[in-house]
């Protein structure tokens, strides 16, 4: 891709984003949050764009972006390695952890390695301060870190820390569900996925509509769907059997997407997000109200 | 969820939801707030799902999932309710067996928190220590509701205050109400809020004002705030719904840390429930009150807790602070009037409705209402969230709920207020907790951090720490402070490095001092706290730095180089041979120990190993390298022929003579050193065999004699003549020597007298001073003990005169009986353990007052119990008697070993002082007594002591006394030096090696040691200490290792693997 069509991607999704923020309190700073939050850092066409936009400077706009400690002008790598030096850490020796990760990434705070995958960074407190040092890696907390653990999270990472062995991790466990509406059991155990019955439904997005298989392992993320469904779309889901909407009174904790109850074989609701690719869910034991 | 119309829907849906709860259902609590997810909570949520489900029990159990609750060391905890059963460090398989458990009404014993004073077991939350101290009414709403559930929330009471204040329509009662519970800020200033409160209803309503809450929590160390945002959202929702209708406001703003994703996530669900079910937005339940509240993320920018930089950030600007007045409750978000509270005052604003103001201002004392939470953190057992009335001591909060120091170092101080706060000495600990009291001891309140800070803490460092901080995230608008605390930052990086002067020092109180006056925000004004509240209480840790270049905490790194060295009394490389010792380098690892220490195969037995005490991985939270172990091994393989002491200067007769008087580890080191240098030396030794404590105190299992005997006899080459049975005082006089024409003497008597109980009955038959018994055995072979033998005592004279009456024929029990706890005796904590195993009794928390007789024959000994009161300076808690509590003892043999001290008191004649400890006065720096010509080291300086110190006294007396005899200037010597060698690592990475477990050695088996002088502690074998070798962090290498041409590349941990 050139610049050129770069900066013209950048330029249609970050007045999306000024758009969604412009009713908002410090209006500026939820953009620049959330252009970081998509890119992972602040490109300098998305400021220009802010800029034309929004009517302020630039001189402005660069400002407020170089102050505040959160944002970032450079790229940054894969994983996001924080490293907290509150004074409870460092009085529990976080200086040495942040040392002992400039030595094995072999960059300087604020840097990103070579090949992208690492960018380290320090914070000023996480607020986990009984817990200290305290690490943070892709959102991932790491608790009391000594100097000796910093290569082990630092090939964790690399391995993936959302990644888990669904057959072997015993918090992975099959959930059976069924509709709602007319009780009817979700469950197809001629299509396993995972290894599993499926839960199937029917979905629909825009003019498509077809079937969705979702695994039925409590934290296994797993789907199959007969047409192909586009990252952060947010589908319509019914019941296979009595085609009746499943839709609940909720929205996603992650997203704030709909979300899409199914009552849950010996008790409870679970409630998963309507949006592809979300992680959002729900598990209510016994829950009468989903609220 | 359906919106409600009126105050009667609300109450309606109330009752619902009370009415679907079955109270005969037990609830199982997981605590899951950030420091319960990086415990691993998630995965016990998880798992009691699985549970619950297989087990076909969910209308059997409810299951909660709450923020935090506040003992977050015990992370990840589960509470069962309604009977408070406590579960701390649940795993994945407990939390099974707990499902299981509560589902048939049990609870399992073996989970259960124990007390780690007592060792009692507890069950019940309320009844932990922790907790029990506590006053905990805004952390309790933590425990009663899941914070994405807005109907948990009402369950447990919540908005039901709110119903009230808009039932009654009347606004200036809100206020008034404020007022009366007399509620401060929880910000750190303490400003009334019902007076702020009071000035924004006071103003002209035009344009609209602002409510805001302020959860930029970030003073680092504290996280009050974000355990609540977390936990209890709609408590701050509801907080800030009463004042906007007290004070008529109708726009609200909480402006949260971007660095608390948790607290973020939380608060939008809330916001969006209440709006849901019209709690919030216009119009409200039909009462005309509207009020809507708008999240603000701040971006990580400390100076955004100032509350008009706050202000220009909520307006997305650069957030710089701006002069006052005007203040913002005229002036704020917008031009227009804005009243700004911390998250925790907002929380407490629904409890003071709650059980009404009067009651509120119950709490605390008359000028401090209510309760503050403190996150008590850093080097303190009980790490968590605290909440406590106002006006408790500092010493109840750390002490007593906080239960002590987290490891054997004492507790030397805490910080409170963040980095414009303080840090209060151990010695102020009675110090009530409120806003004036702090300000007066030079720190703050702040919003409620308190960080725990012991011996290896360096208060230097610290304040270097919180100067790095606040130059990052000065704003730069006053010069002074922009400037300035770059400045003073620069100097106490120097004074860490061994560069500052004492020229320096003055510089940065000066410099403090114009920072605080000159600028225009609380950061600023508020900046210099750190280095004058440092400089204030704990100016002799600079003068240390600066003067003698150590840092006694060994952090600062250019002043300690590897820690294992640095804390040797002799400056061993212990790093050095651990790592020749890794590679199979035996001789090499030899010649490192003895380079330094002439008795290598003593210290590999009796060492106190300051060495593994300071080691980086014990003090990372790992167990330190076994160092001594290490020791031992190589003395035991390697000829001790390998090395050849290099005499320096040759021999002649008519080189100056010198007597040394004693011939302990100090007298022998120091004839061993000046011999070779060439002078000629005569040991004078009382007693018949030469070695001083070695020889006669020390027990053979403990330090086998042909070993001592080599030891000693490698030193005494043609230059030393060894006298025994010549006694000072007694054979012969200091006059004497200098008239035989010795040029110097060095006095290492040592320190051979017991100390004295002081009680009726200490010179009767049977009852015998510990170095008498020791002596009697250990040089004559006579064997005092018989029968039921007791010792009081508890330092490592106690023990070995414990294990040496055991092993006496005609013994029949040996009992320790000692006035604190186990862990609080002085004596090495494996000896305790070996003696124990041996089958000696151990009597804690006594105190002996009588010892009972008949026929001048001891028969017994009364004691009295003790229970432990306050801690006393060492950190220790100090042993009371309790009356009545009395009890006789029946002996037959009782060695009293509560300390040793010199025996010289005739040596004043001989015109040498002697100090209030009854020890002998020396300049520290040289050894040099009041008398010309005679310097003094060893016990008979310091007191019983250990071997390693004796050495290393022996050694700078031989350094002293040359500079002496040569005429030489009489400066200190160096201290200790970073490492300077480089041994190259070999093949294991440093993943494995945390993985290996410490190398213990073999003991003796019990049978054939109990009886028997045999050694007790075996070698380690050569598999076992070459693992162990390999653990070392190799601390030296930051310093030794080769680097690559490019700076950055040099710290990237170059590893030749």
């Amino acid at each position: 891709m050139t610049t050129e069509t770069i900066s013209g991607v950048i330029g249609i999704s970050v007045s999306g984003i000024i758009e969604k923020h412009a009713g908002d309190r410090g209006g500026l700073i939820s953009i620049l949050q959330e252009i970081q939050s998509r890119y992972g850092y602040l490109p300098a066409e998305a400021l220009k764009t802010v800029a034309e936009q929004t009517g302020r400077s630039l001189v402005d706009i660069y400002g407020v972006a170089t102050f505040y400690r959160s944002f970032s002008l450079k790229p940054r790598g894969k994983h996001l390695t924080s490293v907290c030096l509150g004074t409870a850490c460092h009085v529990r020796g976080g200086a040495a952890v942040g040392e002992k990760f400039k030595r094995e990434l072999g960059v300087a705070v604020g840097e990103t390695t070579a090949d992208r995958e690492f960018t380290l960074e320090t914070v000023n407190c996480l607020g986990a301060c009984a817990l200290g040092p305290i690490v943070v890696v892709d959102g991932h907390y790491f608790s009391n870190v000594s100097p000796v653990k910093v290569k082990e999270i630092v090939e964790k990472a690399k391995a993936g820390l959302d990644k888990v062995e669904i057959f072997r991790d015993q918090r992975i466990f099959a959930v059976e569900v069924g509709c709602p509406r007319c009780n009817h059991s979700l469950m197809d155990s001629d299509h396993p996925v995972d290894g599993y019955s499926s839960i199937r439904v029917t979905v629909s997005f825009g003019d498509e509509h077809g079937w969705l298989r979702l695994s039925c392992l409590y934290g296994s993320y797993t789907v199959e769907s007969e047409f192909k469904i586009p990252p952060d779309a947010v589908l319509n889901f019914f019941c296979p059997h009595c085609h009746t909407e499943l839709i609940g009174a909720s929205s996603c904790p992650e997203c704030q997407a709909p979300m899409v109850p199914m009552i849950v074989r010996g008790g409870g609701v679970v409630q998963i997000c309507s949006r592809r690719g979300c992680k959002g869910h729900i598990l209510d034991m016994g829950g009468s109200l989903p609220f | 969820m359906e919106r409600l119309k009126s105050i009667d829907n609300f109450k309606a849906l109330q009752r619902r939801i009370l009415s679907d709860v079955n109270p005969a259902i037990p609830t199982i609590v997981i605590s899951a707030g950030t420091c319960g997810q990086a415990s691993g909570a998630n995965d016990l949520i998880r798992v009691s799902k699985r549970e619950l489900l297989s087990r076909r029990l969910t209308d059997k159990i409810r299951l909660r999932i709450t923020g935090c609750q506040g003992f977050c060391q015990m992370e990840p905890l589960v509470v069962v309710q309604p009977y408070g059963t406590f579960y701390p460090h649940v795993g994945v398989k407990e939390m099974s067996r707990i499902v299981e458990a509560v589902a048939a009404g049990q609870v399992l014993r073996d989970l259960l928190y124990v007390d780690p004073e007592t060792g009692a077991i507890i069950e019940k939350q309320d009844d932990i220590p922790f907790f029990a101290r506590q006053t905990r009414t805004i952390l309790r709403g933590n425990e009663k509701v899941d914070p994405i559930r807005i109907y948990d929330y009402i369950e447990s009471g919540g908005y039901s205050a709110l119903m009230d204040v808009l039932a009654r329509q009347d606004p200036p009662w809100v206020i008034e109400q404020v007022k009366a519970s007399g509620l401060r800020g929880r910000g750190g200033a303490g400003f009334l809020t019902g007076q702020k409160w009071q000035m924004l209803a006071d103003q002209r309503n035009g344009r609209g004002k602002f409510l805001v809450c302020n959860g930029d929590e970030g003073d680092p160390g504290a996280y009050m705030d974000r355990s609540v945002l977390e936990g209890n959202p709609h408590s701050i929702i509801e907080g800030m719904l009463i004042g906007a209708y007290g004070t008529g406001v109708t726009s609200g703003v909480i402006y949260v840390r971007n660095e608390y994703p948790l607290a973020v996530k939380h608060l939008v669900i809330a916001l969006r429930q209440a709006n849901e079910l019209g709690l919030l937005g216009s119009n409200i339940l039909g009462t005309g009150f509207s009020f809507d509240i708008q999240m603000v993320k701040g971006a990580g920018a400390f100076v955004c807790g100032e509350e008009t930089a706050l202000i220009r950030s909520v307006e997305g600007k650069m957030g710089e602070p701006r002069q006052r007045p005007p203040y913002p409750v005229q002036k704020g978000i917008d031009g227009k009037p804005t009243a700004i509270n911390n998250v925790e005052t907002w929380a407490n604003i629904p409890a003071i409705f709650t059980q009404g103001a009067g009651e509120f201002a119950k709490i605390g004392t008359l000028q401090n209402t209510g309760t503050k939470i403190f996150s008590l953190v850093g080097k303190v057992r009980n790490t968590g969230l605290v909440e406590v009335p106002m006006g408790i001591t500092i010493n109840e909060i750390v002490n007593t709920i906080g239960g002590g120091p987290a490891g054997p170092a004492r507790i030397k101080a805490v910080q409170t207020g963040g980095p414009s706060g303080g840090c209060i000495p151990a010695k102020m600990f009675d110090l009530p907790i409120d806003y004036q009291s702090l300000a007066q001891a030079g720190s703050i309140m702040g919003s409620g951090g308190m960080i725990v800070m012991d011996e290896n803490t360096c208060m230097v460092d610290v304040a270097r720490y919180f100067m790095n901080f606040l130059k990052d995230e000065s704003c730069g608008k006053c010069f002074t402070c922009r400037k300035g605390t770059q400045r003073m930052w620069e100097i106490l990086d120097d004074i860490t490095q061994g560069k500052g002067t004492a020229s320096e020092l003055e510089l940065l109180e000066e410099l403090a001092l114009v920072v605080k006056d000159t600028t225009m925000c609380g950061l600023g004004q508020t900046a210099a706290n750190p280095v004058l509240s440092t400089l204030r209480y704990f100016r002799q840790e600079y003068e240390h730095h600066i003067r003698e270049k150590r840092c006694s905490a060994f952090v600062c790194k250019d002043l300690v180089g590897a820690p294992c060295q640095s804390a040797c009394p002799l400056g061993t490389e212990a790093w050095r041979y651990v790592a020749h010792l890794a590679r199979g380098e035996y001789q090499e690892a030899y010649r490192v120990i003895r380079e330094t220490n002439p008795f290598p195969s003593v210290c590999a037995r009796v060492c106190d190993h300051k060495c593994e005490s300071r080691c980086r991985l014990g003090t990372s939270g790992s167990r330190p390298v076994a160092i001594r172990a290490l020791k031992r091994f190589i003395t035991d393989h390697v000829d001790p022929s390998v090395f050849k002491a290099q005499p320096r200067v040759p021999t002649s007769p008519d080189n100056p003579r010198v007597a040394i008087v004693g011939s302990g580890p100090a007298g022998l080191t120091a004839a061993h050193y000046l011999s070779l240098d060439g002078y000629r030396v005569t040991v004078f030794e009382a007693d018949q065999e030469p070695g001083g404590m070695l020889t006669s105190g020390i027990p053979a299992y403990r330090l086998r004699r042909d070993v001592l005997q080599r030891e000693i006899e490698s030193l005494l080459d043609e230059n030393i003549t060894l006298k025994c049975n010549t006694a000072l005082g007694r054979d012969f006089t200091v006059d004497t020597l200098f008239k035989q024409g010795y040029k110097a003497v060095f006095l290492a008597l040592g320190a051979h007298k017991s100390r004295r109980l002081n009680i009726e009955g200490e010179d009767l038959e049977g009852v015998y001073p510990a170095i008498h018994f020791l002596k009697e055995f250990n040089l004559q072979g006579k064997k005092l003990a018989k029968g039921h033998a007791g010792i009081i005592g508890g330092g490592n004279s106690a023990v070995d005169a414990a294990r040496v009456a055991l092993r006496q024929e005609g013994v029949e029990s040996v009992t320790l009986f000692y006035r604190r706890l186990r862990h609080d005796m002085p004596a090495l904590k494996e000896e305790v353990d070996l003696a124990i195993e041996e089958g000696i009794q151990l009597e804690t928390l006594v105190t002996p007052v009588k010892i009972e007789s008949r026929d001048g024959r001891l028969t017994g000994i009364q004691c009295v119990r003790n229970e432990l009161g306050a801690r006393d300076a060492s950190g220790r808690r100090h042993p009371v008697p309790i009356r009545g509590t009395e009890f006789l003892r029946s002996l037959d043999t009782l060695v009293i070993t509560i300390g040793d001290e010199p025996d010289i008191d005739y040596i004043t004649s001989m015109g040498i002082e002697i100090n209030e400890r009854g020890t002998l006065r020396t300049d520290p720096d040289t050894l040099a007594t009041s008398r010309g010509g005679v310097f003094a080291g060893g016990d008979v300086v310091t007191g019983p002591n250990t071997v390693v110190d004796a050495i290393a006294a022996g050694k700078k007396a031989a350094v002293m006394i040359g500079r002496y005899l040569r005429g030489e200037e009489m400066k200190p010597t160096e201290p200790v030096r970073v490492p300077q060698v480089y041994v190259a690592p070999c093949g294991i990475s440093e993943e494995e090696a945390g993985g290996l477990r410490r190398a213990e050695p073999h003991t003796l088996p019990i049978e054939l040691r109990k009886r028997s002088f045999s050694e007790v502690e075996l070698p380690l074998l050569d598999e076992d200490a070459q693992s162990e070798a390999k653990r070392c962090l190799r601390c030296d290498l930051e310093f030794t290792e080769p680097r690559a041409s490019e700076p950055e590349l040099a710290t990237a941990g170059v590893k030749t693997v």
